[in-house]
């Protein structure tokens, strides 16, 4: 056990501080967020920690205890975010969420692992209820494999004529995997897979991939990677004229957020898979826009939903456990249904994935609008999932 | 058909590039005269980027975004040059560089300070959003618009540098800043419109391309490492080497898509090197 | 720019208040686990307060090898049975070797345009890294490292205690031999070269190979930092080799002061102790930090430890060897 002292300089630096005494008396039960208020990421990490608080916010307690949660601003540094995971479980923490990107999920995930505690996280990697599995982790968001699945088969099926395809894909590990799950779509349905660019991670420019897609004359252009990258693509695509004779596919998109970048004139026609949309009916839903829309007076996004729905998770878990030791949390959260943002959740067990709907939608016309937020329509509401074992988990 | 894709690839690449050379040429003239080093140029891009955002925002106009960018960008940079960078002339490179390098942190910590971290949105303007076809090629009627403001410009600035008094006084004042002060010009003076117009440019570049590339914090940074890698191919400097540099630059990107796509952003950077190594004078600038 | 000073005797006062600090420093700061950061980023700091302090070579890119040092020792923790002591080390070697490639065709530069070089290569590098991402891992590093002992089963690593006094140890041990170098007669000759390199190859030294033995000393460095902070954390992620890292270690190589290794520490010890307490309170802190280099380039040329030496050595009525900036051209 570390044993911390303070000194003047830092007295007031570390907001777990004092709560450690308080914490003694056990009515209170400490969370912890890891998310980047700083650094490159620093957009998603707000958001995605204000879905958090407003959570916790609105729920209170979890299993009778009061819930005491702090932000540890890992400033997009996965070091830090490991570091900083470290001096709190050392402090007696447990109970872990949130994360800004794949790496900082990854990695905070095994040191969570290692000090006994639970660590419930938005990341987009396949690996993590993959390859890298592991029993104290538990992801919300569908990873590519749903992205690719809920977003092209129903795509596939209302379009049928659109034969040939043409991908831009992010090179990077995300990236592959969204290409590596669309070429398998496109072998299944016997399509014509015309050709793939590549474009690096911190590239804006694409207007060169653009005009070799265009030359290639493809029916569907598949955009396959995520954030900047898509707002990027899609609207300098858009701005050549693509969709005259062209259908867009993106299917991985943030939703709301991303259309308002977009707008509607871009947006009108596009398909998009996301993972959430505020427009959905359902309980879960109504609870978590109904908070947001009073403290933000504007309708859910993406980033806001993940936040809630992980401290959502913990809670509904907690609750179910009846208890905060993290072997009965897990355990409870194995096989939890309960009411979240996309409507009927489940906690799968073998890989502490969660199963939940995956939407493909459509971009509306401006006049078919019912009002500022209503950018798209729901196509269809999937739930695809690899089993653990086709996924690589290998679960202790 | 490859033929084709290959000349559609080039005439893109001239449309980046004209945007790579108005981002460059302040940065490689303010060097070349003024022996200068800003590693803040590529945050007077991004205050006239979030200043097109602003005034989007505000008024809807382009014309007010265009005319409130650049001079945003020259106001920011006359601001820096009179607190902090005039002390440091007479420093080494070396401090030039930290001191430029702490500013563009301060300027992009400030964007999202007063805007939020998410990316921004700039529309472009309702009678540009079209495409127009040149031959079988078809091009984002906005790009156009802005390959020939960017041409406009150059042709100004050119005029500028050889045909006025002011252009004689900053190129003289580059081969001796004795000469030029004994021949009873300011050269101060000379220096500091320079400057602003340097920034003035760069924040046009930034309020240019908002529409194309949307507008967050880091582009500052991004448009800083293209910035170098047009002024060092190009020559420190040069006029003609920023254009010319640009353009090659924006071509290369621009092939590279098509023939060698992951390699694109190595490429870039391992032309500078190469050019670094072998011709450090670059295209057209002198030793 | 402030100097490597004159030439100091080794060992001297500094080496032992550099002991005395890192046996005190987890008692003193809130957690054995910032101590252990602080000393991983104190050589990294180190890298670039020898580079620009000693020979006057600003690298942007020390980043690169601090990253080929993470991801080195990753590799080598993942594929084979090493010490924790033997992968640090070969980790730093291979830092070095392609230190002293990327030296040798930067060396035939100066200036500005030396560091335009090592700004270029360091993104070169990062690029490479997400482009190799079946060795790096890409966009999501290389994460579940194992943590083996120092070496041959001696020397457990389980507990924060015992990480950070394995990681004090090697920093100690490479501030020891910085100093060493430093005054050493190939440290004179790299000090020469400092104040003015035409002059030095005049005097018949091959500058450029001077130059190229203390770049690969600096990515020595660097990649040392870099495993380092691969065993302290067990993962290698890919902000280790992001032009962001060089900034981070110019950064703190600059507010501790280019003027003696202390510098380093105390650099490192600023920015990481501001960041964590900051980042708490204002997301913002990276402007403040920023603020306080524009103060230290203009006011305080010595950094935050180099003004200290100046006012011990004030109040002991010493005679002060102020550092003048020279306007060097490039």
């Amino acid at each position: 056990m570390v044993i911390s002292r303070r000194t003047a300089l830092l007295g007031g630096a570390s907001l777990l501080a004092s709560p450690m005494i308080a914490r003694a008396q056990s009515n209170k039960v400490d969370v912890v967020g890891v998310y980047s208020l700083s650094g490159t990421f620093a957009n998603v990490g707000d958001l995605l920690n204000k879905g958090t608080v407003m959570a916790f916010e609105h729920y209170k307690t979890a299993a009778g205890k009061q819930i005491n949660y702090t932000l540890l601003d890992d400033q997009g540094d996965a070091g830090r975010a490991v570091r900083r995971v470290q001096e709190a479980m050392g402090q007696g923490v447990r109970h872990v969420v949130g994360c800004t990107n794949s790496a900082i999920a990854l990695a905070v995930a095994k040191e969570v692992l290692a000090r006994g505690g639970i660590y419930i996280h938005m990341a987009g990697a396949d690996e993590a209820t993959g390859s890298q599995c592991n029993k104290a982790s538990f992801r919300w968001p569908g990873a590519s494999y749903t992205a690719i699945r809920a977003t092209l088969e129903p795509f596939i099926q209302a379009n049928p004529a659109a034969k040939r395809w043409y991908t831009i894909t992010g090179q990077y590990v995300f990236g592959e995997s969204l290409l590596t799950n669309a070429k398998a779509v496109m072998q299944e349905k016997g399509l014509t897979n015309l050709g793939n660019s590549y474009h690096s991670l911190s590239e804006r420019e694409y207007s060169g991939y653009i005009t070799a897609a265009m030359a290639a004359n493809p029916d569907v252009l598949a955009v396959l990677n995520f954030g900047n990258q898509t707002v990027d693509v899609v609207r300098q695509a858009v701005s050549f004229g693509l969709k005259r004779n062209v259908k867009i596919v993106v299917p991985w998109c943030t939703g709301l957020d991303q259309y308002q970048a977009w707008g509607t004139d871009i947006v009108d026609g596009v398909y998009f898979g996301v993972n959430y949309w505020h427009g959905v009916d359902g309980p879960g839903n109504r609870v978590l826009s109904e908070v947001v829309r009073a403290k933000t007076n504007g309708a859910t996004n993406y980033l806001q939903a993940c936040g809630w729905a992980v401290a959502q998770m913990f809670v509904e878990g907690a609750n179910k456990a009846g208890s905060l030791e993290v072997p009965d949390l897990i355990k409870a959260m194995e096989g939890l249904t309960y009411e979240g943002p996309t409507g009927t959740e489940t906690v799968r067990a073998g890989d502490h994935q969660v199963l939940k709907n995956y939407y493909l939608m459509r971009g509306k016309a401006r006049s078919a609008m019912r009002d500022a937020d209503d950018f798209a329509e729901i196509v269809q509401a999937t739930k695809a999932f690899l089993s653990p074992e086709q996924a690589g988990c290998k679960m202790g | 058909m490859q033929g084709q894709v290959i000349l559609f690839q080039v005439l893109n690449g001239i449309g980046i590039g004209m945007i790579y050379f108005l981002l460059s040429v302040g940065l490689t003239m303010i060097f070349g005269l003024m022996r200068f080093v800003n590693f803040a140029h590529g945050t007077l891009y991004l205050v006239g980027a979030y200043t097109a955002y602003s005034v989007s925002l505000l008024t809807g106009s382009i014309w007010w975004a265009l005319a409130a960018g650049p001079l945003t960008a020259a106001a920011v940079a006359l601001v820096s040059e009179r607190l902090v960078l005039r002390h440091t002339y007479e420093m080494p490179h070396e401090a030039q560089i930290l001191v430029t390098f702490a500013l563009a942190l301060i300027l992009q910590e400030s964007m999202i300070l007063i805007f939020d971290p998410l990316a921004k949105n700039v529309p472009v303007p309702n009678f540009l959003s079209g495409i127009v076809f040149i031959g079988p090629f078809v091009y984002p009627a906005y790009r156009l618009a802005v390959v020939v403001a960017a041409a406009i410009i150059a042709v100004v600035l050119w005029f500028v540098l050889e045909r006025t008094r002011f252009g004689a006084a900053l190129r003289a004042g580059s081969e001796s800043t004795e000469m030029v002060s004994l021949l009873g010009i300011n050269v101060q003076r000379v220096f500091m419109v320079a400057f602003l117009i340097g920034g003035a440019l760069a924040g046009l570049a930034g309020t240019l391309s908002a529409p194309l590339r949307g507008v967050e914090p880091f582009m500052g940074s991004e448009a800083l490492g293209v910035a170098f890698v047009v002024v060092v191919v190009g020559g420190i400097g040069s006029f003609t080497g920023a254009l010319l540099g640009g353009l090659l630059i924006g071509i290369v990107q621009s092939l590279a898509s098509s023939l060698w796509p992951e390699g694109a952003r190595l490429m870039i950077y391992g032309a500078m090197a190469l050019v670094l190594l072998v011709r450090p004078a670059g295209l057209m600038g002198r030793s | 720019m402030s100097t490597f000073s004159s030439y100091r005797p080794f060992p001297d006062a500094t080496t032992g208040a550099l002991a005395v600090v890192l046996v005190a420093l987890p008692f003193v700061l809130p957690s054995v686990t910032l101590a252990s950061e602080l000393v991983v980023f104190a050589i990294g700091a180190l890298s670039c307060t020898f580079l620009l302090g000693l020979v006057g070579l600003l690298s942007f890119g020390q980043g690169l090898f601090f990253g080929i040092g993470a991801y080195g020792s990753a590799r080598i923790l993942l594929h084979s049975n090493t010490g924790s002591l033997a992968t640090i080390l070969s980790a730093a070697a291979i830092a070095a070797v392609a230190a002293a490639i990327v030296g040798f065709l930067s060396v035939r530069r100066r200036g500005i345009y030396f560091v335009m070089l090592t700004l270029a290569f360091a993104q070169m590098g990062y690029f490479a890294m997400l482009a190799m991402k079946n060795v790096t891992g890409g966009e999501n590093g290389l994460t579940g490292l194992p943590r083996p002992p120092v070496f041959a089963g001696f020397g457990a690593l389980t507990h924060p205690q015992s990480v950070y006094a394995f990681l004090a140890a090697i920093c100690f041990l490479a501030f020891v031999l910085t100093q060493r170098i430093a005054s050493s007669p190939f440290g004179s000759v790299l000090r020469a070269i400092r104040e003015n390199d035409i002059r030095a190859d005049a005097l018949g030294y091959d500058v450029r190979l001077f130059k190229i033995m203390a770049l690969a000393f600096g990515g020595f460095l660097a990649g040392l930092a870099g495993a380092m902070h691969t065993i302290f954390l067990g993962l290698a992620p890919p902000n280790t080799i992001e032009p962001e890292m060089s900034e981070r270690l110019v950064i703190m190589a600059i507010i501790g002061g280019t003027g003696s290794p202390i510098g380093a520490l105390i650099g490192a010890g600023f920015y990481v102790l501001l960041a964590d307490f900051l980042s708490a309170l204002w997301p913002r802190w990276l402007m403040i930090i920023a603020f306080l280099m524009i103060a230290i380039v203009l006011f305080l040329p010595n950094g935050l430890w180099g003004s200290v030496e100046l006012l011990i050595a004030r109040w002991r009525g010493g005679r002060v060897r102020v550092a003048s900036p020279e306007a060097v051209d490039g």
